[in-house]
């Protein structure tokens, strides 16, 4: 069985963890064409070689990302979410939509 | 925002209808109802040995986000010096860092806690928010030299003393269910502290109690762990 | 019958002669001594023949006595295909042969053997597949006589279980490369696993010969053996398997009935070498055994191998064995050396002293029956005079010698298991004939034999590197590491090719499965050229001793056959597990979580049937089982004209606390939630970025920056997942916990709810314009500080309760006993869903599954339309521009007698599949089964009619109908 460190708890068993995906930008989702959103739902790169990784370790719910060498099974990094994701995102209502903001 | 629910029923634990098939005598403290002792008066050596008592119905409570570190502090809680640590207050009550921003607060052997009366009564900060740490989890205490032996049945974390010092924290999983283990030592007697879902006490204890038969375990009353201390 | 083969102290370093053990083998008594396996019992008892072969059914006996080939293998009462020479002798052990018509000793089965060149590789394939059906009828006669062992079906199961343990260098293997490993290894003040699957630590040392005077090995291993019991840092598991390698150095190592699951930071397999045998006529002869099988007997056991013996070696090691049996009292008849110019080291120099008669450049061509046919009578001896090929003597025959026991020493194959299945690459050098092995896994070493080195020097020196390499990496030490050891340029102890073809065949490549050299070479002929294909058409390696002694010699015969190189012949895989084991060391003690609410022993009291919806325990309703569907019907009707309370303690409970709650839960859920009213609670519908429909529940503000959301018994631990992955990317100002656990909760409904519940509850105005429908109040009930949301999931006046956990027994009391006059009884899960499904709710995960958008299930109400961005908003939009493929819609059976259709059952058009049902069941309140069912969009129309194949492919008729089914202008619930 792997190990994959956690970045606030250690080292532990890969079965205290939660696989969340690959790690892609999601698109602008009002600028994207249907191909593009698409794509950024259903297709994974699923390439060879280095990948970054959603997991969440779940006796603490903390997620984190990993860089992992898909050829070697190798875990080469893990780092906390807010190195990727560093201030608040906010999506632009469309005109319509200021109605309903207070 | 809502403060921790609190009643003014006696608690009593989850384990009751166990306790009371293994012919326990309980005690009352505070408005908690705790087994005192089992068939034996002098558990003492029990617990130095192997023991595993349940302390679910004793005051505990937990608090988190941005603004809990500076909060705390303010209201005199030493806060160990990093995640995953934990620090006995002057009062006795166990103070566990979960994360940067988070913290759960148990009381000592007699059911009184100074920081936790403090903190549920304070007005709570910006960016704090409390959880309802005693209704959420349970709270069992599995002491004695052999306690760590009886863990690696059950949890796939390196828990022997050398390896995980007094104070020490590990989220993890128990017997497949989530939980916190904390290393708090009876005096001289080792013991872990485990917070997990409430709900799944009575399969934690039994899956414990399993455990540690090849050990010559037992469950104990809360005095035996007085006793240790 | 007795002891009577036994040797004088001090052989037999494991046996005990002071406790003497009595067994039974087909029936027969016999008595061995504590420290005694089967195998070597049975030897001391003169019985040689343990079992029979798998194919052809011929008499077979010990191989190797280390418990690495299928010959020994016996059925012990509750334990099929147990082998021998790895079971220690426990008193009354009773032991029977296996896979045997008749008796062991007379088995009609081996007539088998006559037809073998009727039975060729790939003969099922060829002869049993055409016609069609034709192996149905055959595999139950082949099956019948190529069986094992027989499985206990009383078995009654034992307890078996695991532990975790953490070391920082385990050392797999304990002969003189691992102890030397370990002991260098905890020098470095590391704790330190040695493990070996033998009863004794020390390896070879423990019976080969290392020097002429045959003492040195003996000494060396107690001096190391006694530094490590003094090596308070080494824990050291004896008759212990590491079974398997698995990724980071996870090691499952087997030991009595515990399954050890060891976490090493640095692993050191010094897991040795295998020893091979010759091929030739009748090679499996009981009696004809590996030399190292016959030093075991006579040093770890006492017994004498035999009366008179043969020794075929290719190396010196047989001569070391020679002197063995010299000094057991063995008569050695002759040593036939397959070297024609054999280089002697000290140790065959002595046996060559001895004046024994040595032939060398000779190969035992043929082994012969003696006169009960089961046992080795003789050997014949052939002068080689090419690769393989013997020469034919003008009298037809080579020379015969007389003989009980022949020893076979012709060289080794790496224990190679382990290294594989890390990832590790077998190789051939053709140069020394031995399989070599590469690219180990990180943080994971070979040394010793297992990595080509013979001599012992070598192979210690090779310990101790390896150790001060993972103690180095451990930074425990700072060691210079010592130079790779150079191979040893003496001979290689690999005789190149000791395989020697027989015109009547029967030359043992496979012993498991009975496969002869021909076999390899048809199968090759039959076009499978490559190791892996001749494997799985042969099926060569793929019995129980999984190659270790059938790998080197196939992948010699392959490659001669194809003209090619081993090397380029390739080998194959190998997997865990490294040897047989119980089901139950992996099924043993497993957690199976169990869920309890608050109010658990209350449901039990009541008489509930209790069911297990994850790991969660629920009243599924209460009463006798012999009259569930009365039970059910009588809690329905209680709710729909009465009260009822039932637990929904295991409801997902989630805080949403911050100045961004609201606009958390805008982005996450599909409804809007800024403009939501304090005090009031809004559906919520979780979609996933597909689209997809995933969960739902309620979110109550309680204040401007507080919301408790319910989510799905199931769901909740996903929801509470992705709300913290989303808003990790987000980065708004919330905070998200899950509290499911901290509440019990109960929903009382019925028109009699607000009645019993204004009994207990005088702090909130339970008045209908005061605390309307879809209302949420925080106040106290039966004295509890409550959270109350006035929700209607059954379709009646109803509020849910929620409490602290610790008080779920003591509301649910209080309602019991408040209600008490108004009949209030409790109803379970059952009577719920019915009550649910008559309102037209759907039930998340039941009625949707891995495709439903909101539109599929007629939730677009239930989705915003004018937000900037929520989860699924930007894939609905793009499923809404689509036509709709399917509609989930109510039906009613019309035909009482029809039988009611089921979850799954099919909705048919003529013989096209159209949709399926996700719900249905008798509903009392309407008098006939209600359903949900996916449907083609035009079929919906109420009044249209469809069909269902239901139980016993009964077609029966549904008739659409708008939902909901009960109280369509909802009247009930906003009473």
């Amino acid at each position: 069985m792997k190990l994959l460190t956690c970045p606030l708890n250690g080292q532990r068993n890969i079965t205290e963890f939660t696989y969340g995906g690959e790690y892609h930008p999601m698109p602008d989702h009002q600028q994207a064409t249907s191909r593009e959103w698409a794509e950024h739902v259903f297709f994974h790169d699923n390439s060879a070689g280095v990948v970054i990784e959603w997991w969440c370790h779940s006796a603490s719910s903390y997620w984190f990302l990993a860089e992992r060498n898909t050829i070697s099974d190798q875990i080469l990094r893990t780092f906390p979410a807010d190195e990727i994701f560093r201030e608040r995102i906010d999506f632009n209502p469309t005109p319509a939509d200021q109605g309903e903001r207070k | 925002m809502l403060s921790t629910l609190a009643t003014d029923a006696l608690r009593r634990s989850q384990l009751y209808r166990r306790h009371m098939a293994m012919d326990a005598t309980f005690t009352t403290l505070g408005d908690s109802v705790v087994v005192s002792h089992y068939a034996s008066e002098d558990e003492t050596k029990q617990a130095q040995h192997l023991g595993l008592a349940d302390l679910s119905t004793l005051p505990r409570t937990g608090f988190k986000g941005l603004g809990t570190p500076d909060w705390a502090l303010d209201l005199g809680i030493e806060l160990p010096a990093r995640p995953n640590r934990a620090l006995l207050q002057s009062d006795g009550t166990l103070v566990a860092r979960l994360s940067q921003s988070e913290l759960l607060l148990a009381s000592n052997l007699n059911g009184l806690s100074e920081s936790i009366a403090n903190a549920t009564q304070a007005e709570l900060a910006e960016r704090v928010y409390s959880l309802p740490r005693s209704d959420s989890h349970s709270w069992l205490v599995l002491c004695g030299s052999q306690a760590a032996e009886t863990l690696a049945k059950v949890c796939g974390v390196d828990l022997r003393p050398h390896k995980f010092a007094d104070g020490e924290i590990a989220q993890t999983s128990i017997a497949k269910i989530n939980g916190v283990i904390v290393r708090n030592d009876l005096g001289e007697t080792l013991s872990y502290c485990i917070f997990s879902d409430s709900s799944s006490v009575e399969f934690l204890w039994d899956s414990l109690l399993d455990a540690m038969a090849e050990f010559e375990g037992a469950a104990v009353g809360i005095q035996a762990l007085r006793d240790c201390r | 019958m007795s002891n009577n083969n036994r040797l004088a102290p001090p052989f037999g370093s494991l046996i005990n002669r002071e406790q003497p053990l009595s067994f039974s083998f087909e029936k027969q008594s016999y008595k061995g001594f504590a420290g005694d396996n089967i195998a070597s019992a049975l030897a001391a008892n003169q019985q040689w023949l343990l079992s029979r072969s798998f194919k052809y059914h011929r008499p077979r006996g010990l191989l190797t006595m280390a418990g690495q080939d299928a010959n020994t293998m016996i059925q012990l009462p509750s334990d099929p295909n147990a082998l021998a020479d790895r079971i220690a002798l426990s008193e009354g052990l009773e032991v029977m042969g296996q896979n045997y018509s008749g008796s062991l000793n007379r088995d009609s089965g081996a007539l088998l053997g006559l037809f073998s060149r009727f039975l060729p590789v790939g003969f099922y394939y060829k002869a049993f597949f055409k016609p069609a059906g034709m192996w149905e009828k055959w595999a139950l006669l082949i099956r019948k006589k190529a069986g094992l062992g027989v499985i206990n079906q009383d078995y009654q199961p034992e307890y078996y279980d695991k532990q975790y343990q953490f070391y920082d260098v385990a050392v797999i293997g304990a002969g003189p490369a691992g102890l030397s490993a370990a002991l260098e290894a905890a020098k470095s003040g590391g704790e330190v696993l040695l493990v070996d699957e033998n009863a004794s630590l020390g390896g070879s040392l423990n019976y080969s010969r290392l020097d002429a005077e045959g003492t040195a090995a003996r000494e060396l291993r107690q001096r190391l053996v006694a530094e490590v019991e003094a090596s308070a840092n080494i824990t050291a598991m004896t008759s212990a398997t590491c079974n398997g390698w698995f990724a980071d150095n996870w090691l499952p190592i087997i030991c009595g009935k515990r399954l050890y699951k060891v976490r090493a930071k640095q692993t050191i397999l010094c897991v040795g070498s295998m020893e091979q045998q010759a091929v030739f006529h009748s090679n499996d002869l009981p009696g004809v055994i590996m030399s190292s099988a016959a030093q075991r007997l006579i040093h770890l056991y006492g017994v004498r191998p035999g009366k008179a013996a043969v020794v075929v070696t290719g190396n010196n090691d047989g001569y070391g064995a020679a002197l063995d049996l010299l000094d057991a009292g063995v008569e050695v008849k002759a040593i036939i050396d397959l070297r024609k110019r054999p280089e002697y080291d000290a140790v065959a120099q002595y046996a060559v002293s001895k004046g024994l008669k040595i032939k060398t450049g000779c190969a035992v061509y043929a082994a012969n029956k003696d006169r009960s046919g089961l046992h080795l009578g003789s050997v014949e001896v052939r002068e080689i005079i090419s690769q393989g090929i013997c020469a034919t003597p003008t009298s037809g025959k080579g020379e015969i010698i007389d003989c009980d026991t022949l020893c076979m020493s012709v060289g080794y194959t790496p224990t190679y298991q382990l290294v594989c299945q890390g990832g590790g690459q077998l190789s051939y050098d053709d140069e020394s004939s031995m399989f070599t092995l590469t690219n180990c896994p990180q943080d994971c070493q070979i040394a010793g034999s297992v990595n080509s080195h013979w001599l012992l020097n070598d192979v210690m020196a090779d310990a101790k590197r390896a150790a001060i390499i993972a103690t180095n990496a451990l930074e425990l030490t700072t060691e210079t590491v010592p130079e790779t050891i150079a191979l040893s340029q003496q001979q290689s102890p690999n005789f190149g090719w000791p395989i020697f073809a027989h015109p009547k065949g029967k030359e043992f490549v496979d012993f498991d499965e009975d496969l002869q050299i021909a076999d390899i070479i048809n199968a090759t002929k039959d076009g499978y050229e490559h190791i892996q294909l001749v494997k799985r058409y042969s099926t060569c390696g793929m019995g129980p001793s999984q190659g270790r002694h059938s790998a080197l010699a196939t992948a010699r015969l392959v490659a001669a056959a194809t003209n090619r190189t081993v090397a380029q012949t390739g080998v194959t895989t190998a997997r865990p597990p490294f040897s047989a084991e119980h089901l139950a060391h992996s099924a043993g003690r497993s957690f199976y979580p169990a869920q309890r609410s608050n109010m658990h022993y209350r449901h039990l009291e009541a008489g509930a049937q209790m069911l297990q919806a994850g790991a969660w325990y629920r009243p599924a309703y209460y009463g006798s089982a012999d009259k569930r569907q009365d039970w059910i019907n009588s809690e329905v009707n209680n709710v729909r004209n009465n009260v009822g309370l039932v637990d929904v303690s295991t409801l997902g409970g989630l805080e949403v606390r911050g100045p961004d709650a609201p606009e958390f839960l805008n982005r996450f859920y599909t409804f809007g939630f800024l403009k939501q009213p304090v005090g009031k609670a809004r559906y919520a519908l979780l979609t996933n970025e597909a689209g997809v429909v995933i969960d739902d529940g309620v979110a109550c503000r309680f204040s401007e920056q507080h919301y408790y959301v319910t989510a799905t018994t199931g769901g909740v631990g996903n929801v509470y997942q992705s709300m913290l992955k989303w808003n990790a990317q987000w980065r708004l100002d919330v905070d998200i916990a899950n509290v499911t656990s901290a509440y019990s909760a109960v929903n009382i409904a019925g028109p009699n709810a607000r009645k019993v519940l204004a009994k207990v509850c005088s702090d909130i105005d339970l008045d209908s314009e005061a605390f309307p429908y879809m209302g949420v109040r925080e106040g106290t009930v039966a004295g509890i500080a409550a959270r109350v949301i006035r929700v209607g999931f059954v379709g009646e006046l109803g509020y849910e309760v929620h409490i602290p956990q610790h008080c779920g027994e003591a509301l649910w009391d209080a309602l019991i006993a408040a209600g008490a006059e108004f009949d209030i009884k409790p109803f379970g899960i059952e009577a719920q869903r019915i009550l649910r499904l008559e309102k037209g709710h759907i039930i998340i995960g039941q009625d949707t599954d891995a495709m439903s958008n909101p539109a599929e299930v007629q939730m677009s109400w239930a989705i915003a339309k004018q937000k900037p961005f929520f989860v699924g908003s930007r894939s609905i939009q793009e499923l809404n521009k689509a036509p709709l493929k399917r509609s989930l819609i109510g039906f009613v059976i019309n035909d009482l007698k029809a039988p009611i259709p089921l979850e799954s059952h099919l909705v048919l058009d003529g013989d096209r599949m159209t949709g399926r049902v996700t719900s249905c069941n008798y509903s009392p309140t309407l008098g006939k089964a209600v359903g949900l069912a996916y449907v083609e969009p035009d079929k919906t129309e109420a009044g249209s009619h469809f069909t269902i194949k239901s139980s016993g492919a009964v077609m029966v008729d549904a008739e659409a109908v708008n939902l909901p089914f009960y109280d369509p202008e909802t009247l009930r619930q906003e009473l």
